[in-house]
């Protein structure tokens, strides 16, 4: 018979910078329920971000003495990473501060990573988009169709260089994004588009990129500005019957 | 190293290599990996592709064969890329029979995972009689060309031996698998009575005749849940599988990484694999025998070799009414459920996987030895 495993030590890793009026609070709340540790890298925020993360005991803060993420996100990725590998993980998760893993995971992380098949997991990413109920379907936004790598095995042995590109340099160095990962069903909400007061901001910040590195303003940027598709966010039910304390 | 073996499939990947497939065929495409690199071979494969390398397993690379025409359900372009780029092979392993049409490697066994012209759709492929005759032609090529034939199920072994009985000596039956190391014992839930069906969600596994029982019995029954546990051919169907179960309180729809499955089993105490055709000897069906589900099956495709009917599963035909029916005897009669989950986890011992190992150590051993 096969003996119950023993419980891998996940640790979650995410860059912020001023987050605290936003999601931050319910993203640290959800993630304590089923991470071990939440290394958090500060990139010169001017509101209470630190305060928030102060009431979360799994959380460690660092803190760029310089903002970083606009200028260089690779170095501010890399950072971060090396900074979570210092917990001595098993797993690393890359998540943002504006996403919550639906609470599926909660009960089923363990099972999912008591495995030597694969080195990293892909999940649907769901952008809510100015309503909490509905999330972005048109075009490049369909989250059906497209997964991300959010959790990988760490391995020390495996080179941590990361992709040099001025955006969507990927969460993970190059040799984890190569690697073959299982594609889980269990959905992330993303809720980094549902102000629409944010959207004119980060349309700006995107269409300046796109200038800067290919000299013309990408389809899916010029998106942001178009009216969207939605669907109607519908609650998957959990697997009660799992054991998922941690 | 004894030399490489290089292992030639239509898709274990999508042919733009973004999704992975998590069918029985791909687990045993992994099993069949493993078990060279212990013997001390080293392994590559081939499937159709757009162009991309991956690793599928350290050490072990998959590559890409630009080709997708069928040609009346034979893949003769792909078969002769591969002769010609897999200089440095040693051996070779068709994954699937049609794929060793026309020319092998000097040294190649093939793999028949069952019947697939049993398929619902497989007579209008080949509408005509010259087509169906030439089909037949290509097969006995594709049969003829490699040492050993590897079937999964005695149903292939049959047919091949009705149909050309020369061929019969070239076969070897070697069921499929089940590590029964993994199975714990069954999780007591008395106040639910669990049925899964642990499929992709594809039409020809019966997963429509199983959905019109899962509205049937989850609402006659509010002790009865449903459980689909499969990913679907597309991410469309996926989406509308989850829209639907959320719109019943009792029916689940999720999928799990092929390890996940025996704790997920060790909480359902029915198990369905009311398949329509091509069908071997079924992972899922091991897997919940291997659980001690009591399993309704279809006499379709190797199922047969599993299941006698009425010991340690029951064989029905696949329509809704028949599944509806065999399913609700086993909801109101718990000994019986509960007798032919207890048969079946003893017949699956059989299944093993380590017998699986041995039968294939002996096959290799004999062509590439």
């Amino acid at each position: 018979m096969k003996e119950k495993a023993q419980k891998q030590k996940i640790v979650a890793m995410m860059p912020v910078r001023n987050e605290a009026g936003r999601y931050l609070k319910e993203v640290l709340a959800h993630l304590s329920r089923w991470v071990d540790a939440i290394v958090i890298l500060d990139d010169c925020s001017d509101d209470d971000t630190i305060d928030v993360t102060g009431h979360f005991e799994k959380v460690i803060v660092y803190k760029n003495d310089e903002p970083l993420f606009a200028s260089n996100e690779p170095a501010m990725r890399r950072k971060l990473w090396q900074l979570a590998a210092e917990e001595k993980p098993d797993w690393i998760v890359a998540v943002d501060a504006d996403e919550i893993f639906e609470d599926r995971i909660i009960n089923e992380i363990d099972l999912l990573l008591d495995q030597n098949d694969f080195y990293g997991i892909s999940f649907r990413v769901f952008d809510f988009w100015q309503d909490p109920a509905s999330y972005r379907i048109d075009g490049g936004w369909n989250p059906w169709r497209k997964s991300l790598l959010f959790m990988v095995r760490y391995n020390p042995h495996l080179d941590s260089q990361w992709m040099q590109r001025e955006v969507h340099c990927g969460r993970f160095p190059q040799a984890y994004e190569n690697r073959i990962a299982y594609y889980s069903d269990i959905r992330v909400k993303h809720y980094g588009w549902l102000n629409p007061e944010d959207h004119y901001r980060k349309y700006l910040y995107y269409r300046d990129k796109d200038l800067k590195v290919f000299g013309e303003v990408r389809p899916f940027t010029q998106s942001i500005q178009t009216p969207p598709a939605t669907e109607k966010w519908r609650d998957a039910k959990n697997l009660y019957f799992l054991d998922g304390d941690r | 190293m004894k030399g490489k073996v290089g292992i030639l499939t239509t898709n274990f990947f999508n042919p733009e290599g973004n999704r992975i497939i998590y069918g029985g065929a791909e687990r045993y495409g992994f099993e069949l990996t493993k078990l060279l690199i212990d013997l001390g071979y080293g392994v590559r494969w081939w499937q159709i592709g757009t162009g991309w390398k991956k690793e599928l397993l350290p050490g072990v690379d998959i590559c890409t064969i630009p080709e997708t025409k069928n040609d009346l359900q034979t893949f003769p372009n792909v078969n002769q890329h591969f002769y010609e780029q897999a200089m440095d092979v040693d051996y070779a392993i068709y994954f699937v029979t049609f794929l060793a049409y026309p020319q092998v490697l000097k040294k190649s066994i093939s793999i028949s995972h069952g019947i697939f012209w049993d398929y619902p759709g497989f007579d209008s492929q080949l509408p005509t009689e010259v087509e169906r005759k030439e089909w037949l032609r290509r097969m006995h090529i594709a049969l003829g060309g490699p040492q050993k034939i590897v079937s999964v199920d005695t149903n292939t072994i049959n047919w091949a031996n009705a149909t050309w009985p020369n061929l019969f000596h070239k076969f070897e039956y070697i069921p499929n698998f089940v590590d029964t190391e993994q199975y714990q014992s069954r999780i007591a839930h008395p106040d639910k009575i669990r049925v899964i069906f642990p499929r992709r969600l594809t039409y020809v596994r019966g997963l429509n005749e199983t959905v019109r029982a899962a509205e049937v019995l989850t609402k006659k029954y509010p002790q009865v849940e449903f459980h689909f546990v499969g990913r679907g051919h597309t991410d469309q169907l996926e989406a509308e599988a989850l829209k639907w179960a959320s719109e019943h309180e009792n029916i689940y729809y999720y999928w799990q990484p092929p390890h996940a499955m025996p704790e997920i089993l060790r909480h359902m105490d029915i198990a369905l694999i009311p398949t329509k055709g091509t069908e071997g000897t079924s992972l899922a069906c091991l897997e919940a025998m291997a659980a001690g589900c009591a399993v309704i099956a279809s006499p379709v495709g190797g199922l047969s070799d599993l299941i006698i009917d009425g010991y340690d599963g029951l064989l029905v035909k696949p329509t809704p009414t028949d599944l509806i029916d065999g399913i609700e005897l086993l909801i109101n009669d718990k000994n019986q459920r509960e007798k032919l989950g207890a048969n079946a986890r003893a017949v699956a011992a059989a299944f093993s996987m380590e017998r699986w190992r041995e039968k294939w150590t002996k096959v290799i051993s004999e062509v590439f030895d």
